[in-house]
C-alpha cells in the first residue's frame, strides 16, 4: 500500500515488531486503567512510562511534537472552562471547601484547581500509548490483527479501505472545492461572511457525494469479482506469527490491570495532595 | 426494582447525575434494535458492498471532518455530521454506525494523536439512527423510493438520535473521563444544537436531492 492516510513511521524497534493485535489490547488495556483511576500519581507514572515507550519506538519527536501540543492546548482550554463553569466541582469530590479566588458569584476552590490538573495529566497519560499505537502500526497490518482479535473481517476490510481511500476523497474534495472557486464560490476567510461560507461547503459535498458513490460502486465490483465475501473467514498476506514478544506484552498488560483493580479498592476516587 | 435504582443512584451520587437515565437510554436503543432486527433480518447482513461504502464513507467522514469551526469549549461545528445521515439512510443503520464509529475513530486519531471514545460513539449512533428509515422496503433513495412521510421519518430518527447520543457521550464523558457533569451538559447542548443543525439543513435534504436525481433516471418499472 503505496498511498495510505495514515502516520506510520517505519523504524527498526521491538515495538514496531510487535504485531498489530498485540498493541490494539495494550492500546485498549492501557485505556481501560487510566479511566479507573482520578489520582496524579498514577497518571504521572503512566506519562513517564508511555513517554519512554515512545523513545523506545524511535519515533522522531519531530512527528509527535504537534499532536502532544495539541493535547497540551486542549488541556488548558478544557480546565480553564472547567472551572469558570463547575468552580466547586472539586470540593464536591471531596468533600473540603479551600477558597481561592472569589469573585461575586461564588467562589473557585484549591481542590477545583487541583482536580482540572489531574485531569490534565490523564488527558496526556492517555497520549503516548494511541500515538505508539498510530505510528508503530502498518495500516494493512492493522486490519488483520483487528480481525485477530474478535472483528469480523469484512469490517477489518472496510477499515483497510477507510484508510486507503482518505487521501483519494482528500483530494477528490480540493479539486471540487478549486472548481467551485473558479466559477465565483467562496471559501476563504474575508471572501463571504461566514454563515455564506458555511453554506458554500454544501456545494461540495453533493458533487462529493456523487463522487464517491461511483467510487463505491467500482470497488465492490472489483471486490466482488474477486470473490470477497464468499467465505467465512479469509486469510491475510500480512499477518505474521505471533511472538515471545507478543505473550510477554499481554501478560504484563494483564498484570496492569490486575494491579489496577487492587488499587482501585485500596485508593479512593479522587486524590488530593495534602 | 426501586432498590436497585436507588443503589445506582447512591454509587453515582457524587457525581450529581443518576445513571439510571443512561441505563433507559441504552435499553431503549436495545430494544429498537433487537424489534428490527426480527422484522428485517436482511438490514444486519452486510454485502460487500456495504462494506466498501463503509470503508469509502469513513474515509470521508474522516476527510471533512477538518472542516471544523470551534463553536464551544472544545466543541466544534463539523459539516461531516450530515454524512451520518446520508450514508445511513442509503445503506442502513449497521453501515451510519460503522461510518461514524470508523471515521470519527481515524480522524481523532491522525489529527489530534489521541481518540475521544465517548464522542466517537456519539458520531456512530447518530449513524445507526439515521439508518432506521431504511426499515421501510419502499424507502430506497438510490432507486429514487422516497415518499413524504420518510422525510417525516427521517427528522423524526434525526431527533431522537440526538437524545440517544447526548446520553451516551454524557455517560462516556462523566464516568470514564471524569468530567464534571456541568461542563460536559454546556458542551453536548451546543453540539446536539449543531449537529441537529447540520442534519435538518445539509442532511436529509441532501438525501432527498439524490432520491430525486436517482428517480429521473430510473424508467424501469420493478415488478412484483
Amino acid at each position: 500500500m503505496s498511498r495510505s492516510g495514515s502516520l506510520y513511521i517505519e523504524r527498526p524497534s521491538i515495538i514496531h515488531r510487535l504485531d498489530g493485535s498485540t498493541k490494539l489490547l495494550l492500546l485498549i488495556g492501557w485505556t481501560a486503567f487510566i479511566f479507573m483511576f482520578m489520582d496524579i500519581r498514577i497518571f504521572s507514572i503512566m506519562i513517564v512510562l508511555g513517554f519512554s515507550l515512545l523513545k523506545v519506538s524511535k519515533i522522531p519527536w519531530k512527528s509527535i511534537k504537534p499532536l502532544t501540543y495539541f493535547v497540551v492546548a486542549f488541556s488548558l482550554i478544557n480546565s480553564l472552562i472547567l472551572l469558570l463553569v463547575t468552580p466547586q466541582y472539586g470540593s464536591e469530590l471531596s468533600g473540603s471547601y479551600t477558597k481561592l479566588i472569589s469573585y461575586f458569584g461564588g467562589a473557585i476552590t484549591l481542590e477545583t484547581v487541583w482536580y482540572a490538573v489531574t485531569l490534565s495529566f490523564k488527558y496526556v497519560s492517555i497520549l503516548p500509548i494511541t500515538l505508539l499505537f498510530v505510528f508503530t502500526t502498518h495500516p494493512s497490518r492493522f486490519a488483520s490483527s483487528l480481525n485477530r482479535i474478535g472483528v469480523s473481517y469484512k469490517v477489518a476490510y472496510a477499515v483497510s479501505i477507510a484508510f486507503r481511500y482518505i487521501p483519494d476523497v482528500k483530494e477528490e474534495m480540493m479539486n471540487i472545492m478549486h472548481a467551485q472557486e473558479a466559477r465565483g464560490v467562496a471559501f476563504r476567510k474575508g471572501d463571504a461572511s461566514l454563515v455564506k461560507r458555511l453554506r458554500n461547503f454544501v456545494t461540495i459535498l453533493v458533487p462529493l457525494l456523487i463522487s464517491s458513490l461511483n467510487r463505491i460502486e467500482v470497488v465492490s465490483n472489483a471486490l466482488q469479482l474477486r470473490g470477497f465475501g464468499y467465505e467465512k473467514k479469509r486469510t491475510w498476506y500480512n499477518r505474521r506469527p505471533l511472538t515471545i514478544n507478543d505473550g510477554i506484552s499481554i501478560l504484563l498488560m494483564t498484570g496492569l490491570i490486575g494491579l489496577g483493580i487492587y488499587l482501585k479498592s485500596q485508593l479512593t476516587y479522587f486524590w488530593l495532595f495534602y | 426494582m426501586s432498590d436497585i435504582i436507588q443503589n445506582l443512584k447512591d454509587s453515582f451520587g457524587s457525581y450529581g447525575f443518576s445513571s439510571w437515565q443512561a441505563l433507559v437510554s441504552l435499553l431503549f436503543v436495545v430494544v429498537v434494535i433487537v424489534i428490527i432486527a426480527k422484522y428485517r433480518k436482511d438490514i444486519f447482513e452486510l454485502s460487500t458492498r456495504s462494506i466498501v461504502a463503509v470503508g469509502i464513507g469513513a474515509a470521508l467522514y474522516a476527510a471533512i471532518s477538518f472542516i471544523a469551526i470551534p463553536i464551544g469549549p472544545n466543541t466544534s461545528f463539523r459539516i461531516a455530521i450530515a454524512l451520518l445521515t446520508i450514508f445511513g439512510a442509503l445503506f442502513g443503520p449497521v453501515v451510519g454506525f460503522l461510518v461514524g464509529f470508523i471515521g470519527h475513530a481515524l480522524n481523532d486519531a491522525m489529527a489530534w494523536g489521541s481518540v475521544w471514545w465517548s464522542w466517537v460513539f456519539l458520531s456512530a449512533i447518530l449513524g445507526l439512527f439515521a439508518g432506521f428509515v431504511k426499515v421501510d422496503k419502499k424507502f430506497n433513495p438510490l432507486k429514487g423510493l422516497l415518499e413524504k412521510k420518510h422525510i417525516v421519518q427521517m427528522y423524526l430518527f434525526a431527533f431522537m438520535s440526538i437524545f440517544a447520543a447526548s446520553l451516551v457521550a454524557y455517560a462516556g464523558d462523566v464516568f470514564l473521563y471524569g468530567e464534571p457533569a456541568g461542563k460536559v451538559w454546556l458542551q453536548i447542548i451546543i453540539a446536539s444544537f449543531s449537529n441537529f443543525g447540520v442534519i435538518a439543513v445539509v442532511g436529509i435534504p441532501a438525501v432527498i436531492v439524490l432520491a430525486n436525481m436517482n428517480k429521473s433516471k430510473q424508467n424501469l418499472v420493478e415488478e412484483e
